[in-house]
Formats: structure tokens, C-alpha cells, sequence
């Protein structure tokens, strides 16, 4: 029996991972106690990670499409497919035309190499990873891509943190290693302030929660910082930004917000004393907070917060970004996104370009590419890695639609998807058990994983395939393995200076420091910043509920986040603790609150007719006191594909979001 | 069946001999700081000075996954089953884990027994290891009879002496191991069988203020006069993560799966874990169990009602502290059982 | 050592679809010296392999008197059930049992004899009621009181007619819901319990349906003066193994594949999780 010591595949928390292999045989999952993440502990997925290898369901062949169907194929087939495909479409419209999606559960190398071939080979700015729909908008000064979405601190910050500021994230069910922190932190006294529009369990064992009300988080959020720099001020120290941050949220009194937020005066400021008398506190957000409208300036208002304690106070405060996926955050750093070059450097800087020209031996593609959302509608050919565009993005109908209309479509993937049911030619890749690599947690910890079982039938790693296709097109690549490839990760990225593969052995690898902590050998400080005036501006009437759509519907991404998630519900044992949705509210679970469920004469477990602006849908009712009164609750999942939500487009990121919708429930018939 | 004392300098020649006829499976040190009982391939891999193993010997004689049958459909159904027959000494093992295997060998033996978990365990010689003081703060084996030394239940009892080992002789398998290996061996003097008898009573008195209250929550739950709000309050710190089942020296429960490859197929059972939403729930839908707190109070009553340590010869909880270190909130033994006892949870 | 696990071959001899969604599958074990060795009593049950597919307990449907083929009467529900509607006469089966507890017989003898189900809580009545059926000079008289739902889910329809027709035995139907061209009783199957005369301190009562239907029958039968000894049920659970060992089908410190499935009122009572 062997020990491989790994990383959970799953949410961005990382959790040290060690998969038992006998005879050869991966038999089983175990969490490492020495972790600084695990510290013994796994969620029901963690313990189940084996159960990806020795899969019935795996792609194992190349396919190819023939007609109506999609038949196995060899490698060289499958590869002349790709290399004809792609390569008609660049004759015949250009680079422009081809978009390829990276992952966020694949390695930083296989990401890495992605990019290099978008960009490289395939001569192509139109390089993203859907998941990125789910991370805040970068609002920061140019040559600070990082900062937008990035935590400040560790998860181990709650060890001895007196406070933890939730915000949109419900750790229970979305990062289990940070909710631990917080239900055992309970026990010493750690003080919970959960803002959020559903009473989560946190928020229900939290000592104060704030029930804002959908769309009112980025003026909820800047009544707290109101009231902080009230009573703290700067604490007599001056500092950049400070007198533009108190002028910006001058107007934003908790009561004055209280209509929109829906969030008493006295609620607001009980929580506002609780973090004035931290010393300790940790800020946490999600895709809770992520997915909403205004949420790059909210998370710019929440790092102003923290930001106010450090200093003059004295109050040491960490902000913690839950990232959902094992690698988001890796394979942003990697640069898997239309506006940005590896290591976020930016598209205009010359020097940056060539360094990455010399290392590449071709010129690469400089433009802002397609974002993910915008690609199907637009390109004529798609690569896709490890990406689940129909789940991220909204109307997966119509995403799947169009992607079937692209002339040409390869997917590269460990179980089949519906993206790759629709692929002319679909490439069997090997999953996180079957390869070496690396991955990056939301505390930019770089972790190593490694290779346990072989990969299964013709499988093969993803930067391995992606190596031979690009040199198939004429542009091989050096690498010999995963190795090589940090090596030059770490040579061209200046954040991930400092990172090799012996000293990523470790146990906990290695955290890659923001450029100011590096030179300044300090805690990071985030500046000052006002919230963008017209983003404070109080939610427009269509956020109001009317006598006909007397509640407002929110998409929650908090809910049940994993049902349905292509790794779950491919498990041999546990899947059906992930299909529950799928097997109980199968058209959408819609969660009354039992005032609402009463007033609209709606049941548990029954069917409900909702209406909306936009259409008319039927879903399946929750009676549950975790949604508040006057709004109803669907797990974001679910929302994407029902079609009756409005979807506003992100000022600041150009990303589509569900909107919170005014609706009527009644009884179906 | 006397006892013996095995120099200390001559440990590894007699685990040496043990890993010529048997696989021997000890505690190791795994990436520098995690202990696994595992193989080992040399006898300095062992790890004397370990505190507790991340898991219990559960890995090997109930593994997570493992093959039952193997069938063909063509031409004719055909089914075998398949046992694993090796030997294996179990060397090092925590009082807490020996007592353990206890508790599994009365669940999966009985009127019918497990023929693969029984294939392992009759193969298998348990040689434990006394703690000479609480390894961990979360250990609590003192309030569940299950340490930090024993009495019963071992093959062979090893304590730690400035001289040697103490070899305390628990069945005619450890007899018969003692004998096989006599010239290693000198006879026990008297008084340093009353220094491990002091050891025993020094070592428990390590154990602290960290108590599971264990007796009085179980008279509360055996006679059903559990306030329901406990089990709705404990609801709430629980995230069903199954930590606490997989890490159990004790939790048994499995589901059974069939895994086909073209015309052969094999089934294969996993640990399944009784929070689980769906443990219970029948392929109509009918969830017996819908309410988490309905679960949690089906395992604490498996686990320590005074029913089921009847059918079990003892309550199942040994008090290794692995649910405490696994939990991902707060609904481990020790966090359950004060809200029982308190009629609230902290 | 015997491996409980290993299942015996069987052969599928007949397939008789009963509802829209339920059929009746006769079986042969393929081996001689098997078949003549499985010997079952009411109420106990099988562990039925579809190879493949997995493993799930279904009652043993038919009474074993005077044959070599056993029924189970499946309804088409999940993985497994799906499997085996799929096949066919000839098909092939795994089958482990018989397993559980069983119906009393010989301890209510003299007695009178009330059987009262629910939909499919008839299939494992069926050979309880065929056995006392045929030694029925040992027993005070017999009653069979059924609804299903609506008339399209009445199970075993030919054997309630020759039931409702026989000498020796009084047979009740009724559906929750009419339909267009049934004439008989409509309400509940409770709601039977007033039209027959029974002499309550002399009889046993088996009972069998959804669980909501069992709540409420068992109700109306403690208010009509059974006993809590007198109430004869048989429980189903999700199971896995079928023999005490897998934990999922325990309720309080009963395993229904071992302990039961067939329980009397009074255990099921003191069971931990009852709730009235």
C-alpha cells in the first residue's frame, strides 16, 4: 500500500490529499493532518477523489464524428481531424475565428501549454475559461490585473481570528476546510457577521446576520465601511485615498440604505461594532458575492474595510476570495483570459511580450480576445479543455446550440459532456490522478498533485495532447514533461518567482507572493478606494416587488453548487448525494420562505407556476426559513436554464449575469 | 502464556523475521509529518515514537474498495468470489484501534459471518502498543475502556520499558508467535511487570479534563429521552462530510456497486456513511431519514445506545479522537455527547 | 467458509406484466440441488442480482407449496428494476435467500385471519394468503381487504377475482380514486374496514402498504381493538446486503433484513425511530 500524497480535485480550498494505491490499484482517499488546509479533514467529495480513476464512464478512445454519431477513432486520426479542422477554419477566416476555453480544473502546466497554442500556434487572442464568469471584474489600476479576485491571507488567518466577516459565501457547502475553521473558531469565541439573502447555517449560527436583499450588497457593504470610518476614522494617521474613500461613502448611512437593502439600521451597526472591537478578523467572499452586479466594486469596498484596521487600529484584517475550483485561480495566473498575458502581465507591455516571443520561438497574439461568454455566438471553431461552458454561463440551451453550429469543434475532456456530445472530434484526457502537476488554491498556494494510476485506455495529459497537435500545426513544443513546463512557468511569470518543483514537495507547497508583499516583505495592503459613485446609485423600481410580481427571485450560487457538476455525479458511490436537485426539483428547486409558501398557497414538494417579465416557467417548491420573506431562491445551476430571468450585463467585466427578477408564484395546475 | 521483555536492540531482527512469512503493517511516517499504519519494507521504518495513525486498521481489513465478485455474462452467467488471503501483523497498534477490531470482529463475525473481512482477520496477528501518555488532546480511549492499555482483545500487548519491550501474551496466536521467536526473548522479572502497571496508571492520568461524558449521554439515548432540539441544533454543525464515519474505527457501513467491462463485471463494495442524505433513501424516492438530525441521532444511538452494546459486547466508540480531528464542524462524539448530556449544543 | 454473498443462479420462467409499471417474474434456480434446497416461508425475501445492473430486495410473491419456480412481483423503479424489466423468459439472474423472518402461521392458528393491502403491499401478502388459503380448516375464517390507488394499480387482478368468488374466504377491493367503468368501492382502503364483521380478540390483522397507508390502517385497527401483538407487518428498506451487515436497512437496534422484515405493532413501537 502506497501513500501518493495529492490535492483534492474539487473546490479552490485545496485540501492535502493522499490516494492509496495497492497492487496498483487506487483503493481509497485519506486527508493529510500535517496539511495546513486538510489538518486531517476532507468533505464527502475529497473522500470519494478516487473515484474518478477506474471509472466506467471515462473517455478512454479518440473519437470522431461521423455523421449522427461520434465513433472511436486512433490518435493520428483524431489528430489529422483537429489539425484539418482548426486549420480550415484559420484559411478560411482567420485566427479571429477560433476560440479556446481553458480549465479550471486542469493543471497550471496543461493551462500553460493552452495558452501557448491559442496564442502561439493557433495565432488567437480569443483564449478564456468560463469559470471566469464567476470571479470579480478586475477594477484595478493597470498592471494590478492580479488583485481583482485574490485573497490577501491564508485560510489558517481563522486559527486566531476574533471575527470572520462572511459575505455571500456559505463555507458549509462551498469550502468546507474554511467552514470548519468557523464552526470550531465558534467554540473560542470567534464572532460570525454573515451577510447574505439566505440563512445558511453559518448565518443562522451567526451572532449577527444581515438579510440583504438581492442587489443591495455593494450599498450594504459601503453603509458598514460608513459607520466604520465614523467611529474609527483613520485613526490619525493619514493615508492615500482616505479623505475620496470617507467623501464616497458620506451618503450611504445604514439609514439611508435600509430600503434598499433591506437591512435594518440597528442591524448594521450591531454588526459594525462587532468588527470596530475585532483585532483579528478575516473577510470572506464567494461566488455568492462574485455573481452579483457591482461585485468588483464591492470587493474593492471589502478590501477598504480591511484595509481600515491595519494601521492605526491595529486590527490585522485578511481578505479571503473562495474560489470554487480546484485550479480558477491557477489558471488565471496562467493566464487563461482574453485580456491578459501569463503571470497577468499585460497585453501592451513590449518587454513582457517578447520575453514570452523568445521562450515561445513565435510571435504570439496580442489583442483582447473574446471573452468565454461571448465566444460560441461568434467563432466559427472552438478548443475546448476541461471546460463546462453550458454549466457556467446562462442559457446553456442556447450556449449548446450554438456550440453544435461551429464548424468545428474539439473537446478534450475526462467524461463526456454535453459540449463534447455535440464535438466532431472528442480527445480522452487524463484526470488529476493519473498525472503530474500543479495547481493553485484561492490562497495562491501552488501545490503539487501526482500521478497515482496510468491514465485509462488511450488517455493521454492534457498539455500532452495539446503538444501534439501544436506540433502537428508546425510549432512543437520543448517540453519533456510537467516539469519543464514550471520550470519556465516560474522563468516568465514574476509571481511565480521562487516556485520550483523540489521545494513545491513540501507538504502545503508555496504560497506566491504578491508583488508589494515581495518587495515590501510585509502584509499585503490594499489601497483606499472609493466605490464608483454611479455603482452606489440605489438599485433601480425593477428590483422592487409590484402588486403583480410580488417577489424578487435570486439565482443563488451558494445552493447546492455542486449538483450536477460533471466529477460528482460521475462518481461510482456517493453521486446521488449530488443529484438531489436533479431527482427532487428536477425543473428548479424554488425556495418560500413558509410566509410567502402560505400567502401564495404553495406546497412542499409540489409544482409552482412562475411568472416573470421575461416569461413563465414551472418549478418544484422548497418550504424553507432560509429564504427570507418577500424573496424567493433558486441554486444558481438551475437558474441558468429556466429563461425567465433578466440578465444584466456587468459594467465593469462584460460578463452576463443572472439578475434578480420581480416574480408571481402560484399553485401549478 | 507468560510474559516476556524483547531487548530493545533486538526489535528489528525480530520484525525481520516477521516480514519474512507476513506482510507487517506498522505505523510510518508519510510526507515527514502524517503517520499511516502501512507496510513497511524495512524495520527502521517504523515510527515507535508516533502519537496516533491518521486512520485505523480499518484500511486493511475493511478496505474503502473492495472486489467481492468477479462474473462473466457470456455464455452463461458465472460469479466467484474472491478473497484476500494474505498474512499480515499488525505491529505497533494503538490500544484504541486494537479494541477496535474488537467491536468489528462481533459485527462483521456472528451467525453469518463476513467471509472477507473473516479471511483477513483470522490471517492477521494484532501485536498493540500502550501509550505511556496521551498522544493527542483529542484522545478520550480512558472514558471507553479502550486504553491506554489493555487487559484483553490483543495477540500480543508491547509496552515500552528502559530495558525492552514488555511482551504481554493475549492468545495462543501471541503464545504461539512468542515461542517461534524464544531465543530473541528473556523471561519478564516480576517487577517490571508492576513498572507496566505503573506505567498504566501514570499514563491515564495524562489523559486531562477532556471527557466524553460518554455513560450518561448513553443512558439518555437508549431510553429515547433526547430533547429533539439537540438533534436540530447538532443538525446545524454538521456538513454530512462523512469524515467522521470514513475515520471510525468502528463505522462498517458499505454499499455495493457493479462495475461492467464488456461481458466481465465485478462488484465491488465502499464505505458508505450513514449521514449521508441519501444512506437511506429507496429507489421510490421514500427518504426514511429526511432530516439530518434524524440521522445523526440513528448514528449516536449505533454507535453508543446500551441496545446495541448488547448485540456488540461493548459500545462501539473507543475513543481514538479521529472524529474530533475529522470533523468539519462540530457533531464528533465528544461535541454530541456534551450537548446530550447538556440538552444543548455549544 | 460459505460466502452469504455469492448469489445462485437462476433462470427467468415467465414474465406476467400485473400493471402499467409492475410484472411478475417467475424464477428457477438453474441448479438441482439448489433449487431443491431453497425452501422459504412467507414473508421472507430474496436478494435479486441483475448482473451489471446491482443488487435489490424484493419479497418472495408466491407461496412455495407444491412448486420448484418462486414469483417476485417487481415494480419498475430504479437501476435494477429497469435491468430486469428489460429481460425476458430465459433470462439470467442472481439470486441470494431466502433471507429474513416470516409471517406466523402455525402460532395463529384458530384464529381469524385479516389481511388488509395497500397497492403493492399486496405482493408480499400474496403467499401468506395462498398458504392459509389452502390449510384453511385451520384457521377461523379469512379476509382480504385491497385498494390501490386508482383501478389501473390493482395488482394479482386474477387472483382477486377467483378471491372474491371462492368459498372459505371474504375479498374486499376498493380504489382512493374511481375511474370510468369501476363500480366497486371507492375510498381509502381503511374505509373497508367497516363493511366486514370481525371478531377482534380472535384475530390477527397482516397489514402491508406505503408507509402512510400502514400509519393510518394500524390507527384504525388500535381503534377497533387489536392489540399491539395482534398487528402483523412486514417493513421494507433500502438495502445492501440483506444480511445484517451493511447497516442501511437498521432502524433503532433492529436490522428489517435480519430482525425482520415481518414486525408485530409492538416491536415496531419500541423502535427508536417510531413515531405514531
Amino acid at each position: 500500500m502506497a501513500e501518493i500524497a495529492t490535492v483534492c480535485p474539487y473546490c479552490g480550498c485545496g485540501c492535502g490529499l493522499y490516494l492509496h494505491v495497492r497492487d496498483g490499484v487506487v483503493v481509497g482517499s485519506s486527508p493529510s493532518r500535517s496539511h495546513p488546509v486538510a489538518e486531517g479533514r476532507l468533505c464527502l467529495k475529497g473522500w470519494h477523489a478516487h473515484e474518478v480513476v477506474d471509472n466506467p464512464r471515462r473517455l478512454t478512445r479518440p473519437l470522431v464524428r461521423r455523421g449522427a454519431e461520434l465513433v472511436e477513432a486512433t490518435w493520428e486520426e483524431a489528430r489529422s481531424a483537429v489539425v484539418a479542422g482548426l486549420g480550415n477554419t484559420l484559411e478560411a477566416e482567420g485566427p479571429q475565428a477560433i476560440g479556446v476555453l481553458g480549465s479550471a480544473r486542469c493543471t497550471n502546466e496543461d493551462n500553460y501549454a493552452l495558452v501557448r497554442f491559442a496564442r502561439g500556434t493557433l495565432q488567437t487572442p480569443n483564449i478564456d475559461c468560463s469559470l471566469r464568469i464567476q470571479c470579480v471584474p478586475d477594477t484595478s489600476q493597470p498592471g494590478e490585473a492580479w488583485r481583482a479576485g485574490v485573497s490577501t491571507g491564508q485560510i489558517a488567518d481563522l486559527d486566531d481570528a476574533d471575527l470572520v466577516l462572511l459575505v455571500g459565501s456559505d463555507p458549509t457547502e462551498e469550502h468546507p476546510a474554511v467552514g470548519a475553521r468557523i464552526y470550531q473558531g465558534r467554540q473560542r469565541g470567534l464572532r460570525v457577521v454573515a451577510v447574505s439573502t439566505r440563512k445558511h447555517p453559518l448565518a443562522g449560527l451567526a451572532d449577527v446576520h444581515l438579510p440583504v436583499r438581492p442587489g443591495g450588497e455593494l450599498r450594504l457593504i459601503a453603509s458598514l465601511l460608513h459607520v466604520v470610518l465614523a467611529e474609527q476614522g483613520m485613526a490619525g494617521e493619514e493615508r492615500p485615498g482616505g479623505e475620496d474613500l470617507r467623501a464616497g461613502v458620506a451618503d450611504v448611512s445604514p439609514e439611508v440604505t435600509a430600503a434598499d437593502t433591506g437591512v435594518s439600521a440597528d442591524l448594521v451597526r450591531q454588526a459594525a461594532g462587532l468588527y470596530l472591537s475585532s483585532q483579528r478578523a478575516v473577510i470572506v467572499y464567494s461566488a455568492g458575492l462574485a455573481l452579483s452586479a457591482q461585485s468588483g466594486a464591492a470587493v474593492q469596498a471589502l478590501h477598504s474595510l480591511a484595509a481600515l484596521g491595519s494601521g492605526g487600529s491595529g486590527r490585522q484584517v485578511s481578505v479571503l476570495s473562495l474560489l470554487c475550483r480546484n485550479n480558477l485561480q491557477g489558471c488565471r495566473d496562467m493566464g487563461v483570459a482574453p485580456d491578459v498575458l501569463p503571470g497577468y502581465a499585460s497585453l501592451g507591455d513590449d518587454a513582457a511580450v517578447q520575453r514570452f516571443e523568445q521562450a515561445w520561438q513565435c510571435e504570439l497574439a496580442r489583442g483582447t480576445g473574446l471573452s468565454a461568454w461571448e465566444m460560441p455566438g461568434r467563432v466559427r471553431a472552438m478548443y475546448v479543455m476541461g471546460d463546462d461552458i453550458t454549466r457556467s454561463i446562462p442559457d446553456p440551451e442556447a450556449t449548446l446550440s450554438a456550440l453544435e453550429a461551429l464548424d468545428f469543434l474539439v473537446v478534450q475532456d475526462i467524461f463526456m459532456s454535453p459540449a463534447a456530445s455535440v464535438a466532431q472530434v472528442v480527445l480522452p484526457a487524463a484526470s488529476f490522478a493519473e498525472q503530474d502537476g500543479t495547481w493553485t488554491n484561492l490562497e495562491r498556494r501552488v501545490q503539487r498533485t501526482r500521478r497515482a494510476a496510468s491514465p485509462p485506455g488511450e488517455a493521454r495529459e492534457d498539455w500532452r495532447i495539446i503538444a501534439d497537435v501544436s506540433r502537428a500545426m508546425g510549432k512543437p513544443f520543448p517540453y519533456e514533461g510537467p516539469p519543464q513546463i514550471f520550470e519556465e512557468i516560474s522563468d516568465l511569470l514574476p509571481i511565480y518567482a521562487g516556485v520550483f518543483y523540489p521545494p513545491l514537495a513540501v507538504n502545503g507547497g508555496i504560497r506566491w507572493a504578491t508583488p508589494e508583499a515581495r518587495d515590501a516583505g510585509g502584509p499585503e495592503e490594499a489601497r483606499l478606494r472609493p466605490p464608483p459613485a454611479e455603482a452606489l446609485a440605489a438599485p433601480g423600481s425593477e428590483l422592487r416587488a409590484s402588486d403583480q410580481y410580488p417577489l424578487l427571485l435570486a439565482a443563488d450560487p451558494t445552493l447546492r453548487p455542486w449538483d450536477g457538476e460533471v466529477m460528482v455525479s460521475q462518481m461510482l458511490t456517493v453521486a446521488g448525494e449530488f443529484t438531489v436537485l436533479i431527482k427532487d426539483y428536477p425543473d428548479g428547486m424554488l425556495c418560500l420562505n413558509p410566509e410567502d409558501a402560505k400567502r401564495f398557497q404553495v406546497r412542499g414538494g409540489r409544482p409552482a407556476r412562475v411568472v416573470s417579465p421575461k416569461g413563465e416557467c414551472q418549478m418544484q417548491v422548497r418550504v424553507t426559513d432560509e429564504a427570507p420573506p418577500g424573496v424567493a431562491l433558486v441554486p444558481h445551476n438551475q437558474a441558468t436554464r429556466l429563461g425567465i430571468m433578466e440578465i444584466s450585463t456587468d459594467q465593469a467585466g462584460g460578463r452576463p449575469l443572472l439578475a434578480p427578477t420581480p416574480i408571481s408564484v402560484g399553485p401549478a395546475e | 502464556m507468560t510474559a516476556r521483555i524483547l531487548p530493545h536492540e533486538r526489535i528489528d531482527e525480530f520484525v525481520t523475521r516477521l516480514m519474512q512469512s507476513a506482510e507487517v503493517v506498522a505505523p510510518r511516517r508519510v510526507e515527514v509529518a502524517d503517520v499511516f499504519y502501512g507496510p513497511i519494507s524495512s524495520p527502521g521504518e517504523v515510527a515507535w515514537d508516533y502519537g496516533t495513525a491518521i486512520e485505523p486498521l480499518k484500511r486493511f481489513l475493511l478496505p474503502q474498495r473492495e472486489t467481492m465478485l468477479r462474473f462473466s455474462t457470456n455464455g452463461g452467467i458465472k460469479v466467484e468470489a474472491e478473497c484476500d488471503e494474505r498474512e499480515r501483523v499488525f505491529l505497533g497498534v494503538r490500544c484504541c484501534d486494537v479494541t477496535g477490531v474488537g467491536v468489528m470482529d462481533a459485527m462483521y463475525g456472528g451467525d453469518t459471518p463476513d467471509p472477507y473481512y473473516m479471511s483477513r482477520r483470522e490471517r492477521s496477528t494484532i501485536i498493540a502498543l500502550t501509550c505511556l501518555q496521551a498522544p493527542d488532546e483529542t484522545c478520550f480511549c480512558v472514558c471507553c475502556d479502550a486504553g491506554p492499555f489493555l487487559t484483553k482483545g490483543y495477540d500480543q500487548q508491547w509496552t515500552s520499558l528502559p530495558e525492552g519491550m514488555l511482551v504481554e501474551i493475549g492468545s495462543e496466536r501471541g503464545e504461539a508467535l512468542a515461542r517461534a521467536n524464544e531465543d530473541l526473548l528473556a523471561p519478564a522479572e516480576l517487577d517490571q511487570i508492576a513498572t507496566r502497571y505503573r506505567l498504566a496508571r501514570e499514563a491515564e492520568e495524562t489523559f486531562g479534563d477532556f471527557k466524553s461524558y460518554i455513560a450518561g449521554a448513553m443512558r439518555k439515548l437508549s431510553m429515547n429521552e433526547v430533547d429533539p432540539e439537540v438533534w436540530e441544533q447538532a443538525a446545524m454543525r454538521c456538513t454530512e462530510c462523512g469524515g467522521c464515519t470514513y475515520l471510525c474505527p468502528t463505522c462498517v457501513c458499505f454499499t455495493v456497486t457493479d462495475r461492467m467491462n464488456g461481458s466481465q463485471g465485478v462488484r465491488e463494495r465502499h464505505w458508505d456513511a450513514c449521514l449521508n442524505n441519501c444512506y437511506a433513501r429507496e429507489a421510490s424516492g421514500h427518504n426514511p431519514r429526511p432530516e439530518r438530525g434524524d440521522r445523526l441521532r440513528a448514528r449516536f444511538f449505533h454507535k453508543i445506545s446500551h441496545q446495541w452494546a448488547e448485540r456488540n459486547g461493548r459500545q462501539a466508540c473507543v475513543g481514538c479522537g479521529r472524529c474530533v480531528a475529522g470533523c468539519m464542524a462540530w457533531a464528533h462524539m465528544p461535541a454530541v455527547t456534551e450537548g446530550i448530556r447538556r440538552g444543548v449544543m455549544t | 467458509m460459505n460466502n452469504p454473498y455469492l448469489p445462485k443462479i437462476a433462470s427467468i420462467r415467465k414474465v406476467k406484466p400485473e400493471t402499467y409499471d409492475t410484472a411478475t417474474f417467475t424464477l428457477q434456480l438453474d441448479d438441482p440441488t439448489e433449487r431443491k434446497a431453497f425452501q422459504y416461508r412467507p414473508g421472507q425475501f430474496v436478494e435479486l442480482s441483475v448482473f451489471g445492473a446491482g443488487e435489490a430486495p424484493f419479497c418472495i410473491s408466491s407461496s412455495g407449496h407444491g412448486r420448484d419456480t418462486f414469483d417476485l412481483s417487481v415494480r419498475k423503479v430504479g437501476c435494477v428494476t429497469d435491468a430486469l424489466h428489460e429481460m425476458g423468459e430465459g433470462g439470467q439472474v442472481g439470486v441470494r435467500g431466502p433471507l429474513g423472518n416470516s409471517f406466523p402461521f402455525e402460532e395463529v392458528e384458530g384464529k381469524h385471519i385479516l389481511f388488509v393491502g395497500g397497492g403493492i403491499g399486496l405482493f408480499p401478502l400474496r403467499p401468506q394468503i395462498e398458504d392459509v388459503y389452502r390449510e384453511r380448516d385451520r384457521f377461523a375464517s379469512i379476509t382480504v381487504l385491497y385498494g390501490a390507488r386508482t383501478p389501473d394499480d390493482l395488482v394479482y387482478r386474477d387472483e382477486l377475482e377467483e378471491w372474491q368468488q371462492q368459498e372459505g374466504m371474504t375479498c374486499l377491493l376498493t380504489v382512493d380514486v374511481g375511474a370510468e367503468g369501476w363500480t366497486g368501492n371507492v375510498g381509502v382502503v381503511g374505509t373497508l374496514l367497516q363493511k366486514v364483521e370481525i371478531d377482534v380478540p380472535n384475530a390477527v390483522v397482516f397489514v402491508c402498504g406505503p408507509p402512510i397507508m400502514i400509519r393510518f390502517v394500524v390507527q384504525d385497527l388500535s381503534g377497533m381493538g387489536f392489540g399491539e401483538e395482534a398487528i402483523i407487518t412486514t417493513l421494507e428498506r433500502h438495502m445492501r446486503c440483506g444480511i445484517g451487515k451493511c447497516n442501511h436497512c437498521m432502524i433503532g437496534d433492529k436490522w428489517v433484513c435480519k430482525d425482520g422484515p415481518v414486525f408485530t405493532y409492538r416491536q415496531m413501537k419500541a423502535m427508536m425511530e417510531f413515531e405514531e
